[in-house]
Order: C-alpha cells, then structure tokens, then sequence
C-alpha cells in the first residue's frame, strides 16, 4: 500500500515535467507585438534631425572650429559607424515597406509606402554621398542576410532614381496619419520626391553629366519644391524628449566647445549678411562677430568669450533642422541653367535662392535686396557657378555633410583650411565593426573602390 | 542517531557507575579544539585496553576514574585522537587538532545529498566557512578567492562596499561571458543577480546576502559532472554553501559573540607629476588688472609651472567666498586626491543561539554590519537573521526548515571615469587644494566649484558660476547621492519522511525574493540638468522540489539511488521611472518634478523550468564506485517544439588505496567523469516585438528592435570530461587533489554581432563551439604538527585555456563588448580558431621589416585602425596559498591568491597621460630639458621610429603636449594595455585564545582575540602603481577586460572578538 503511494507520488512529479506552459509565458507582455505603418514612419522620422546635427559634419564643412579638447576637427583616420542608420529608421521604413497588412485606416496604404520609400531614398543617399559603396540591394533582410554585399554608389544612385520615381508614382489622393513633417500631406511629399531627385541629380554633374541632366530635367517636370512652405523640415519641440541636438550640447551640458569658423565669418560680415546674427552670437567679450581660425590646436591666451559661438537660435530646444529646402532647389536650378541643362534664367534663380534663404533663416526676405546688392554677391556671370556655389555653403550652413558633398563635388568654397597640412576627407572610414562582421564583403568593398586600402582620402564614384 | 548516542550515553554512565569501587583517583579536564580554543563536546575519553570511558559535557569538560600509569585515550569525530599516560597529575587537559584530511569525508552534493566524498567520480573543494571567514570580508563571495582550485574570482575595491565580485569556475565556458556559477545555499538556490552598470554605484552582487558567520562550510562543484542534477542553472558550477544549524541534544543553550571592528584606508593611489598646474599653455591668462589666474575652464594639467607665483584661483572669484579676490601662490598639492579620501571603519556584531533537545534542533543568528566608506559621504548598513530549526514529528517524520533575511542600506560611491571621483586621476588640475574644495557649499546656499568659465576680460568677475564639465568632487558625494536598499528572504520549509530505514522522501518548498530599490539624484547647481530616477525592483524564485533518495548496502555492494523532480518558477518585475528634462523645485527628488514627460518603464518576466531527474551510484567493497544520472528539463523559454530535452552524466571512481598495501599512502583514488548539462536562454527572444520610440507631440512611435529574437532557437549542450586522482601520504599529512578536464560547448545561444546593415546590430542564434581544457591542483600539507606548534598550509593553482573553436557559418568574429572613448573604440572580440576575449583596438603602425614604429609627417607615430589584436585577457593561471600556524594559544593565517598572464585596458592611466598628470608628461629627455620645454630650446618627447613616408630611420623630438594628448594618450591604445599578473596578500588574522584558567573566572565559555588585516599590501603586480589588476570589476559586466575610473583600493586593520558564552 504504502509503496504504491510512493510510486503514485513520483509518477505525478514526473506527468508535471511536461513542456506544455502557459500560452503566454513567453510571449512579451512589455513590448507591443504589433506596429502600424505610420507608428513605423513616425519612428524614422525621428532619426532625420540625426543627418545634420552633429559637430563632425559642421568640421567637414568648416562651419564650426573647436575651442577646447582640439581633435576631431583635425580630421583624424577613424571610422564612423553607419550601423544606426540601417538599425534605426532604413528597419522601420523597409518593415512598412515590405509589409502585406498595413491599416488603411491610417492613410491610403500605397502612401504609407510611397512615405517610406522616399524617406528610405533619402536616407540612403545620404549614406552613400558619406561612405562610397554601402550594402543596399541585400541590406535590410534580417536572418535573410546577415552579411549584405556593398553595392556600388553608380548602382545605389540609378535605383534611388527608379524608387523615387515609383513612390510618386504610386500615390492616391488622401492624407496619411502620424506624419510628423507633413502633416501627412502627400502633395508635399511627392514634390520632396522629385527633389530629392532633383538634388541627386545634381550630384552626378561631374562623373555623368548626361545622366545627370536627364534626370535633372525629369524631376524638374515632375514638380518640385516651389515655396519655403514645401520645405523638408525637423522640427524640434520644447521637450526634452524631442529637443534639438545642439540644446543638450550648448544648454545642459554647458559645453562652450564650438566657435564660427573665421572663414564663414570673413564670407558674412564684410557683405552684412542678415543671416550671420542668426548664425552666430557676438563674442561676448567685444560684441562683435569674430571667427575663430579653423583647426588650430592651441591658441596661446584664447577664451571663448574672445569668438563667436553658436547662435541661440541654432541651439534652441525647439530650432528646426532643415535637411531640403527651396533655397537648394533654386541654387541646384540657378546651376543647371548655367551648365544649359535647363532652360532657365540663372541669375534670376540665383537671387531668388539667396532671398528665399534669408526668409528661411531670418523670417523675413527683407535685407534680401541691399544684400544681393553688393558686388561680391550680385549675380556674374563670369563666375556664375563659384557664386551659386559659396551662397550655397552658406545657405546650408550647420548642415555640414550636405555642404561637404557640395564642396566635393563643386570645390567651393575654394580657401577652406588643412589643420597642420591635413586635407579634408572625401569620405568616411566605414566601421570597425564591418571589418569583423561582414569581412569579406567589406574587403571586397575596399578593394574595389580604394585598392585595398580603406582611407578617408579614398573618393567616392561621383567626386571627380 | 539520537537513539544510538543516548544508548552509548546510558551505557558510559553505567560503566562508570560500576567501576567507582575500583578507582585510585579522580582525573577531571577539558577537551579544547586546538585551533580555537573552543571547548569539545562529546569527546570520547577512553582508558585504552579497557572498556571504561566517559564523554566529555557541553563544556568539554570531563571527570573519569583512573589508576596511575593507565593511558587515556581521547578521540572524536573530525579530530586526531591523542593519548596521555596517567601521571601524578589530576588535571589533564588536551588540545585535539582537526583531522584535515578525514578519510570518510562527507560532502554535500547536489541537491543537499550527503554522499562519501570518496566515492565521488567527479572534482568538489571544501572551504570551512572559519577558513573563508579569517577577516570579514564585505561581500562574503570574494572570500573564495585563490581558495579553491578552479575558480577565478575578479573583484571590487572595498571602497564599494560589498561591489561585484565576479566567479568563473573554470574559466570562460560561454561565449557571452555570462557563465555564473549557481549559488545554492542549504538546498536552495539563490538570485546572484547584479544591478550595476559598468559605471556608477557598484551595488554588488546578490550572492553577498548570506551571512559569513552563519556559513558552516562552502563546497565547490566544479563541472557539468557535479552538478548535472541542478539542470540549466549548474551548467556552470555550484558554489554549495551549508550553514550551521542547532544539534539535536544539546539541552544547553550556546551563545556566541563575534565582533569585529576595523578601519579602513584608500590606498594604491597612482603617482602624479607635481611640476605643471593646470591649463593647456605654459603661459598665464592676466585679469584686466594684471593679475594672473588659473585656467579654471581647462580639466587638465598642461599649464604653467608650479613655482608660487601668485594667482587668482578657482575660490577667489567667488563673492562670497571669505578669499576672494585674493592671489595665492600656484604650488603643487601633491596629495590633493589623498585628501579627498577619509578614513573609513567597519563595525560588525553577530550573536548566535543555537540548541536543541530529543527532537528538537535550532540555531537563530542576528548580524549587523555597519560600514562607513574611505569615500566621503557612503555607507552600508547590513543586517541579517537566520533561522534554522528542524522538529521530529514523529520517529519517522521530520519538518524542517530554514529561513534567512537580510537587509542592505547603502549610500556607494560611483565608480567610472565620468562619475563620482574617479575622474580625479583623469581630468584634474595638479594645483587644487582639495581641502579648499571640502566645504563645497557656502553660507549663502551656493556651491563652490573649481571647474569653470573664465573671468570677463572687461570686469575681471565670473558671473556665471556653472559648473563645465566636473563638479567639485564633494558636491558629488554629498549632493549626487545614490541610494539603494535591499530587503531579501530566502529559505526553505520541508518535510523528510523515512518510510523504510533505507528510503527517505523528501518535500521541499524552496523560496529567494527580495526587493531592490535603487535611486539617485543630480543636484541643481551642478554639471547637467537636475534629475531623478528610482526604480523598484522584485524578484521571487520558487523552487518546489521532491526527492526519494535510497541508500542501503547488500553486502559488497553498495546502493545509493535518487529520484526526484523540480519545478522552478521565477517572476521578476520592476517599475523604473526617470526625470525628463530637469526638476521643477530645488530638492524636490520625485518624479512629479519631472519638467517633461518622464521615463518609465515596467517590466515584467515570469519563467518556469519543470525538471525530473534519477540518478544510481553504485559501489563494490568500498573501493569501485560508478554514478550515472539523468535528466529532463523543460524551460518556458524555449519555442515549444524544442523545450524539452534530456541530459545524462556517467562517472566513476577507484579507490585503490584499498587493494594496494603501502604504508607511506593514506589514501588513493582515481577518477572519471563525463557528463552532458542543457542550457535554454532568457525569455521572450523568440517571438517579435517592437521597441516604444519617444512620443512626438501626441504621436507615438514604435520601432523594429535591434536584436533579432529567434522563433527556431534550440537548447544547447555543453559536454565536459574530467579525470583526476586525490593521494594522501603520511598519514594524510600531505594530500594532492589533481584534476584534467576538458568542456565542449556547443550550440550555444548568443546574441552575435551581425553587420548593422542587415537591419539588426544582433541576433539571437545557436552557435559555436567554446572548448575548455585545464587543470587544476590543490596541495594540503601539514609540514609541522606538535602539541604546541602546527603549520597547515593548503595551495591551490589552475590552469585554463578557452578556445573558440567555431562561431557561426558566416561570421567569425564576436564581439562581446566595445567602449569608446574621444571617438576611438575598443573591443573584446572572440574570433574563430583563437583563444576567447581578444583585447582588440588601435596599436602603432609598424614597419613590417624592422617592427619599428611608424611615423608620420610631423614625426607623430601612426596608429592602425581598431582592429589589431591584443591577444586574450583571460589569465594563463591563478590560485592561491593559505598558511595557518598555531603556536600555544596563537594562531597566525594568512592568505595570498595570485594570478599569472591576462591583460586589461587602463583607460585612467591614458586619461592621467593625456591630461599631463602623468609623471610621464614632466620626464627629462636625452638633452636633460623638460620634455615640456619648447622644442626650440632642446625640449619635446623623443620619438624613433620609421618615416612612412621615406622609408628612413627618423630620430626626432615632438611636442609632449601635442603626442601625449592627441595621438598616444587618446588614440593608441596599444600603450595603455597592462598584464593582469599579481601576487596579493588578502587577508591576515593573528588571533589569541585565552586559556582556559582564566575562562574560569569569567562567565565565558572561550574568548578569541584577533588581529585581523584585509587586502594589506599587493605584493607584486606587473602592471603600474595606482591600478589594482585584481579589482577590475566593472560592475556586472561577466568579463574583466578594462578598467576605467576604478576606485582605489582600500586596506583594513582591525580587531575581531569571539566570545563563547
């Protein structure tokens, strides 16, 4: 009697330890299981005030000079991660643009798409113009592919071109929900499509000018941007959770570690630029505006107060970082009708970018006219290009990495300064890490466009 | 038992009764343990060839009946047996030494089930918990070190009190570094779990809470082998730990006393040069006025020279400061981080009562721990209680039950190079008075700082006193608190039930569960933005276990089976809530202060693990012994196709001392094991979820996460080996313990590091094999054993080498962890076909003909990108060598652990290089300038390398600033790595037993006195002065591979009274 009890007892124990759990016991109860395509857009957008913001870009541009902890305007051999990008918004934007049961309710399912497509264009433009060949066609896939192969920039440009088109293609009349730049205007966004399109085509003036005016004269009849209302715009709010990049840096890390470069300086102040007050703060121990020598190690003596910092309007919790704009348009414009790509009056354009851009920055197009006046700014045609090129830098100053690949592909500004003999990259290192987890694409990557040898020297296909 | 004792009772009182006729005299005495002068109970005094005896009383204490000439025989249990011969004398008193080698040892094994440890086919060490114990230590865990062979235990400074120390049992057995051994304590197994980051307060891990005074003896089981009956959670061994508990029949009530009292210095501080004050240029900034000042904006010590002259420093602009607008001379404080450190103590009083009568048994314990830091302002208020009692219900049935709570209040310092303190050593003017710094607030209610903007050229004033980048390191210990607090019960209730005198059930109900609340605060009128977060933090762990364990002998053979089954149920949860951009009110620390939407997070993670298991030993005349076990798991956390799965172990052992007849060998066993253990992962990494992005202005946002969970993920396996062989000689004076194995570890589950580009940064994969082989040798010895005089030494070493045989089909690198510091990242990675954990970052450029360094343009050497490899930083060896000497009522341990081979990254020795305060940064070059001197005047630091350029050999003198600052002391890390060897002296205790004369006079029953040190000197390390290689815990991270912002090293001295009433 007993003994059975004993086995009775066992043979339970043992009928427990079986592997059927509760449904639910692994199931996550503190994440969401499911998003919707807008919470997935709205996420992406997130990460775009990321593209311009950031110190390393303003020193590609010479922009900004450091004051203190002199080292990474110096331009030293490093690499730069481009990893976020892909984890962050590229995952979002390919997860709604692969998905099969995106919420109508949200927004026309073809515009949630043709949303992410154009972000995702534009991201990855960004990518490649700062890196060369970066994994594109097997990027994004997950277990699929955790070693994507690079594609060449020619290839990533030539598809960006195709996506771009089908995104405006593709779109319906109706509104989409979440957006946090456009209101989930789609009007807005397929103008930003064609100038996005516009703008990379642009890029191409130099290794495929044909090319480049084909697609030029293509987005250019689809409609692009036509007023600062269309502009692509960040902005920040007065939160912290949402604040401006420049804000934690400036206000509540208290960080005095950026000055005006002496170079935008000299380029504003001799012809009163209405923009260089908002740029830029008076030094404050003289109110005037001083530019500080780019990339000097050590200057014997030199305080802060002794230079222009950062304008507060540039750090300011809620400023609006702006990644395209009209201004740029006009420009890209003014340009090609200078290289006779296009039927247009450059100098016309000309004026018009420059007077859009101190509207842009200033609020008002006021000072515009007594400032086109002066004669290094008023439109020549004899150094038409070098013009629409300096103007240019300056309009889209704080977006460093924008103006560096301008200044790749045009030259100009044309006296910008090599700390201790060092040139100005034409590329980011790509990351370390690539090297151990995708290595033999990535030395493939290196091979085929650098010999062998990764270098920040090494340039990209379009800069010839 | 209780029966057979009372019989021998009865019987002795009978013999003695019966012989009082035949008696000359009356010989009374006591019996003391010799090692502590503690009376023995229970000692059987015999007159050797008769059969008459006595035992002695709880007081150890005896009288018997003898003849002159008659010799008396004292034994017991665990001791020597000793005889004396009947002189004159009428007091006899004897002293027994421990048996240190007790040939039927018992040990405890898994799952509480007391086996012979010679029958054992597989490695276990004991450590007594009065060895462990020798000087308090605050996180009992760190004791073990260089104790037992086999284990590796990376510390904490004690600056912490009571921080991470971290446990490998043979080394790095998976690839993740997340290879904790399992802590059982009586049975039940215990959260370890560790709170802290790499940087900030170092709460420790939660494996401390067991009392040190309560521990009777910890048992290491080293392999798979030993521990497969723990399942998943003893993959990577068990530190067993058994407390004391009451004895049955005691009838009197023992108390004990143990107090302990020390005080505690900051020590190891790294030397710094006492020449340049702080600033980037040699030259003073001058006030309107003329008057000099220190480059108050600058964190480092590049500036002018320390001569005296008179300047305006930090505290002289400040208003209300009483020396303000006074100069002071610009001299050197070349104790200035000294002085910041205070003198710290550790007070600690435990009280013990144990007892017992026919059938009952207790012991109820009471600690309190009291600690105040070397740093300014930390504390740790520890209590304990325990309570152990078992009660005979009937013959048959016995409940027992054991039950711990314990209590951590602390205030700790932050550890890393961007908190607390540590960034004395790293960002830090050679110039500044600490003590100028100590009252950091003044009268007015507003703080002073010593890091700040400059005067107005105009006014010569300050007018905006924020902090930049460092606050006065007072403020930080004073207004910067971290905060957390622990309260913890675990313990068992069970009920054993004999059915059969061979067969025993066991049901047991088993339970660990604290709350943790962790807060901490930044003050306004500091660096950054005010804020707060507090989190709470539960977890409870329930173990309901059954075991029918038999044990009978037929004949030859011997019969010892188990079986048994386990469920394990564990729910963790916490509510983690932060400030979002700053605090509405001064000093008011809640979250409703929080300006913007506050960051919370609640979690939730539940678990279950159900379990069946059997296991045989069989043994044949004492002398062959085979063991074989099974095992199921089931984990909740595996996709439930795949959840459950079976895992056996074989062993064997061969005692053939039995079959061989040689006097010299005591003993001699040799034995084999192998064995399989499971391992499943933690929850939720099989299904999909999204991650919660910040909300925009009402619009939420949701994001794919960066790790990529794994629905097909299967349990992986690891496959250990051990052979090995414990001889004993001369009457087991000497006794080796030698063990081989070798662990393979397959399929494992890990997070890999795949290319971002992918869209994930990681993935949750089965991969990988990791194989171990090492070995491991412990020699006990007692080279001297006399009444008065005994030295007892125990040495331990091992070896391990951890190889990373296979990683995954397309990738070949895993990156454990990366730390990036001024842009320039390091890594520990394991690649394929190389031993694990490579240091890997940015070395020299090198000439590839000569090896020589390359250099530059500017004659700077240049630098690889981050992907050299440094080789692994795990140790070749480590272990350690215990020495006890007795001389009459002294006794004199101590205990050294050392460790040979592994390497770390020093970020602070790179900071303290970079920001000139390095004694490096002020050396005299070739031409006897100052290598700060300009390079005009013979000046510079002198390079040699090859030019990159032209090939040529190139002798060259740069500027100190320029090379230490930004190319080697920010970038080539190569200069910054150290070997981890070292040779430590980690606890000393010369204790006292007062005779037993005078115990007579006073009301105790023993007293020891002890002098006690921990953690005295290093002895030697290879790496420089002011870093601790044996203390580079980084908070939880399982490896130790940099040191970054370390706290100093901290020495204790001080009494310890045990009192025996």
């Amino acid at each position: 009697m007993k003994k059975s009890y004993i086995i009775l007892m066992l043979s339970s124990f043992f009928l427990w330890s079986c592997d059927n759990f509760d449904d639910e016991i692994n199931i996550n109860p503190n994440l969401p299981n499911q998003a919707s395509g807008t919470q997935l857009i709205a996420s992406a957008q997130l990460s775009l005030s990321g593209l311009s913001a950031s110190p390393k870009g303003a020193f590609m541009a010479q922009y900004l000079a450091e004051t203190q902890y002199v080292g990474q305007s110096l331009y030293p051999q490093e690499s730069t991660s481009f990893y976020g990008w892909y984890q962050g918004p590229l995952m979002d934007l390919e997860t709604v643009i692969t998905s099969d049961d995106l919420n109508a309710n949200e927004g026309p399912v073809a515009n949630q798409v043709a949303v992410a497509k154009i972000l995702k264009a534009y991201y990855f433009w960004n990518i490649t113009d700062r890196w060369g060949d970066v994994p594109y066609s097997e990027a994004l896939q997950g277990s699929e592919d955790f070693t994507p192969a690079y594609d060449t920039q020619e290839f990533i440009y030539n598809d960006l071109f195709e996506e771009l088109k089908e995104a405006t293609g593709m779109m319906v009349p109706g509104n989409i929900d979440g957006d946090i730049i456009y209101g989930g205007d789609m009007e807005k966004w397929e103008k930003l499509g064609n100038t996005i399109r516009l703008l990379m085509a642009l890029r191409l003036s130099e290794v495929a000018p044909e090319k480049a005016s084909e697609e030029f004269n293509l987005a250019w009849n689809a409609g692009v941007m036509s007023s600062n209302g269309d502009n692509f715009v960040f902005e920040h709010l007065n939160d912290a959770n949402n604040q401006n990049y420049w804000y934690n840096q400036v206000v509540d890390q208290n960080r005095e570690w950026w000055a005006i470069t002496e170079n935008l300086v000299e380029e504003m102040q001799p012809v009163n630029d209405p923009r260089l007050p908002v740029y830029a703060n008076p030094a404050r121990a003289t109110g005037e505006f001083v530019g500080m020598p780019y990339g000097i190690e050590e200057i014997e003596g030199a305080e802060t107060e002794d230079y222009s910092l950062l304008g507060s309007e540039i750090f300011a919790q809620d400023a609006s970082i702006h990644l395209v704009t009209y201004a740029q348009v006009l420009f890209a414009v003014a340009e090609a009708a200078e290289r006779s790509w296009i039927s247009e009056d450059p100098e016309e354009n000309y004026n018009m970018a420059v007077e859009n851009s101190i509207l842009q920055w200033t609020g008002t197009s006021e000072g515009a006219a007594a400032f086109l006046s002066n004669p290094e700014i008023s439109f020549n045609s004899d150094t038409a290009l070098e013009q629409i090129a300096e103007q240019r830098w300056v309009h889209l100053y704080m977006f460093g990495y924008e103006a560096w690949s301008e200044w790749r592909r045009t030259g100009y500004p044309n006296d910008l300064v090599t700390p201790n003999g060092v040139e100005i990259p034409a590329r980011l290192n790509y990351p370390d890490n690539e090297a151990f987890n995708n290595r033999e694409n990535y030395n493939q990557a290196v091979e085929r466009q650098f010999g062998g040898e990764e270098s920040i020297y090494g340039k990209v296909w379009w800069d010839e | 038992m209780r029966n057979k004792t009372s019989l021998i009772f009865f019987f002795l009182i009978v013999f003695q009764i019966s012989n009082v006729f035949a008696q000359e005299k009356t010989v009374t005495g006591t019996v003391l343990v010799a090692r502590d002068g503690m009376p023995l109970p229970g000692v059987n005094v015999l007159i050797q060839d008769s059969n008459r005896g006595t035992i002695t009383d709880m007081d150890g204490n005896y009288s018997i009946a003898v003849e002159s000439g008659d010799v008396l025989v004292f034994s017991s249990v665990g001791f020597q047996t000793v005889e004396r011969t009947v002189g004159d004398q009428n007091v006899i008193d004897v002293r027994l030494e421990m048996n240190l080698q007790n040939l039927d040892e018992v040990v405890v094994t898994a799952l509480g089930i007391s086996r012979e440890k010679k029958s054992l086919g597989y490695a276990t060490q004991e450590v007594e918990g009065e060895n462990l114990n020798l000087t308090n230590e605050q996180n009992v865990l760190g004791s073990l070190s260089g104790r037992i062979a086999g284990v590796q235990v990376t510390g904490a400074s004690g600056a912490s009190m009571g921080g991470t120390q971290k446990i490998k049992i043979r080394g790095v057995n998976s690839i993740s570094g997340g290879d904790q051994p399992l802590i059982v304590v009586d049975g039940t197994p215990i959260s370890n779990a560790n709170f802290s980051e790499s940087a900030g307060a170092d709460f420790g891990n939660l494996g401390q809470d067991v009392n040190p005074n309560d521990i009777e003896s910890v048992n290491v089981l080293k392999g798979p082998a030993a521990s497969a009956l723990y399942g998943i959670r003893g993959q990577y061994g068990v530190i067993m730990i058994t407390t004391k508990s009451g004895q049955k029949g005691m009838k009197d009530i023992n108390v004990q006393l143990n107090s302990s009292f020390t005080i505690e210095r900051a020590a190891n501080f790294m030397p710094l040069q006492n020449m340049y004050g702080g600033g980037s240029s040699q030259e003073f900034s001058t006030l309107p006025n003329g008057d000099p000042y220190v480059a108050m904006g600058v964190d480092e010590s590049w500036g002018p020279r320390m001569d005296g002259t008179p300047v305006r420093h930090a505290w002289s602009f400040y208003p209300q400061d009483p020396g303000y607008g006074e100069l002071a001379p610009f001299s050197p404080q070349p104790d200035n981080i000294e002085d910041y450190y205070e003198t710290g103590y550790n007070l600690n009083n435990g009280v013990t009562v144990s007892g017992g009568n026919e059938n009952t048994a207790y012991r109820l314990s009471i600690n309190d721990t009291r600690i105040e830091g070397v740093e300014p302002n930390t504390y740790l208020n520890r209590n304990n209680v325990g309570l152990d009692a078992s009660l005979d219900l009937t013959d048959n049935l016995t409940v027992s039950s054991n039950i711990n709570y314990a209590t951590n209040d602390a205030q700790r310092p932050s550890q890393g190079s961007e908190s607390g303190a540590g960034y004395l050593v790293q960002w830090f003017q050679r110039n500044i008075d600490m003590n100028r710094l100590r009252n950091y607030q003044y009268d007015d209610g507003t703080f002073q700082h010593w890091n700040l903007r400059s005067p107005s050229s105009e006014t010569g004033e300050i007018t905006n006193f924020d902090p930049l980048y460092w606050n006065n390191p007072f403020f930080e210990a004073y207004e910067n608190t971290s905060n957390d607090r622990r309260d913890r019960f675990f313990g068992n209730i069970g009920l054993t039930y004999n059915v059969l005198p061979s067969l025993e059930l066991r049901a047991f109900v088993r339970s660990d569960m604290y709350t943790q609340n962790i807060e901490s605060r930044s003050a306004f009128g500091g660096t950054g933005l005010p804020g707060f977060s507090i989190g709470k933090y539960q977890n409870r762990e329930m173990n309901y276990e059954f075991l029918a364990v038999y044990d009978r002998t037929f004949g030859d053979i011997s019969v010892n089976a188990t079986l048994g089954g386990n469920i394990f149920d564990r729910r963790y949860s916490y509510l983690y809530q932060s400030t979002v951009g700053g605090l509405s009110t001064p000093g008011y620390y809640n979250i409703e202060a929080s300006i913007d939407r506050p960051e919370v997070t609640n979690y939730l993670l539940r678990k279950q693990i159900r379990s069946g298991f059997g296991m045989l030993s069989l043994g044949y005349r004492d002398t062959y012994f085979v063991d074989a076990s099974i095992r199921n798991d089931n984990s909740s956390t595996l996709p439930e196709d795949n959840n459950s799965y079976w895992y056996p172990s074989i062993s064997g052992s061969f005692v053939f001392s039995e079959l061989v007849d040689w006097d010299l060998l005591s003993f001699g066993k040799l034995r084999a094991s192998y064995a399989q253990a499971g391992s499943d992962l933690s929850p939720y990494q099989t299904t999909m979820a999204f991650g919660v992005g910040t909300v925009y202005d009402g619009t939420n946002t949701l994001t794919v996460p960066n790790n990529l969970n794994n629905p097909d993920i299967e349990p992986s396996f690891a496959h250990s080996y051990e052979a090995g062989f414990d001889l004993r000689f001369f009457n087991s004076r000497l006794g080796l313990d030698f063990t081989y194995y070798e662990q393979k570890n397959e399929n494992q589950i890990i997070s890999l590091d795949v290319s971002g580009a992918s869209g994930y940064s990681s993935s949750i994969i089965n991969a990988g094999l990791i194989e171990n082989k090492g070995f491991e040798l412990s020699v006990n010895a007692v080279p001297v054993q006399t009444d008065n005089f005994s030295w007892e030494s125990v040495f331990n070493i091992n070896r391990n080498e951890s190889m990373v045989v296979e990683l995954h089909p397309d990738i070949d690198v895993y990156t454990y962890g990366s730390t990036t510091y001024s842009s320039v990242t390091s890594y520990l990675n394991s690649y394929e076909g190389k031993p694990f954990g490579s240091l890997v970052g940015q070395a020299y450029q090198r000439d590839e003909a000569t090896g020589q360094i390359l250099l530059g343009a500017d004659n700077m050497p240049l630098y690889t990108d981050a992907t050299h490899d440094f080789g692994s930083v795990l140790p070749d060896f480590n272990g350690g060598f215990q020495n006890t000497f007795r001389f009459g009522n002294f006794s004199l341990a101590a205990m050294i652990d050392f460790q040979g081979g592994g390497q770390f990254f020093s970020r602070s020795k790179m900071l303290a290089v970079r920001t000139g305060q390095d004694p490096v940064t002020v050396a005299t070059n070739s031409n006897g300038m100052n290598v700060r001197d300009p390079l005009e005047e013979g000046g510079g630091v002198e390079v040699s390398g090859i030019s990159a350029e032209t090939g040529e050999p190139v002798t060259a003198f740069v500027d100190a600033r320029s090379y230490y600052r930004n190319v080697v002391g920010r970038r080539i890390y190569e200069e910054w790595l150290f070997d981890a060897s070292y040779v430590k002296l980690r606890e000393v205790r010369l204790g006292y037993n007062f005779g037993q004369n005078l115990m007579e006079r006073l009301p105790f029953e023993a007293v020891n006195v002890a002098l006690i040190a921990r953690n005295p000197v290093m002895i030697w390390q290879e790496a420089p002065e002011g870093i601790d290689p044996s203390e580079i815990s980084t908070g939880s991270q399982s490896i130790s591979w940099y040191e970054s912002g370390q706290l100093r090293s901290v020495r204790s001295i001080g009494v310890n009274l045990n009192i025996t009433f």
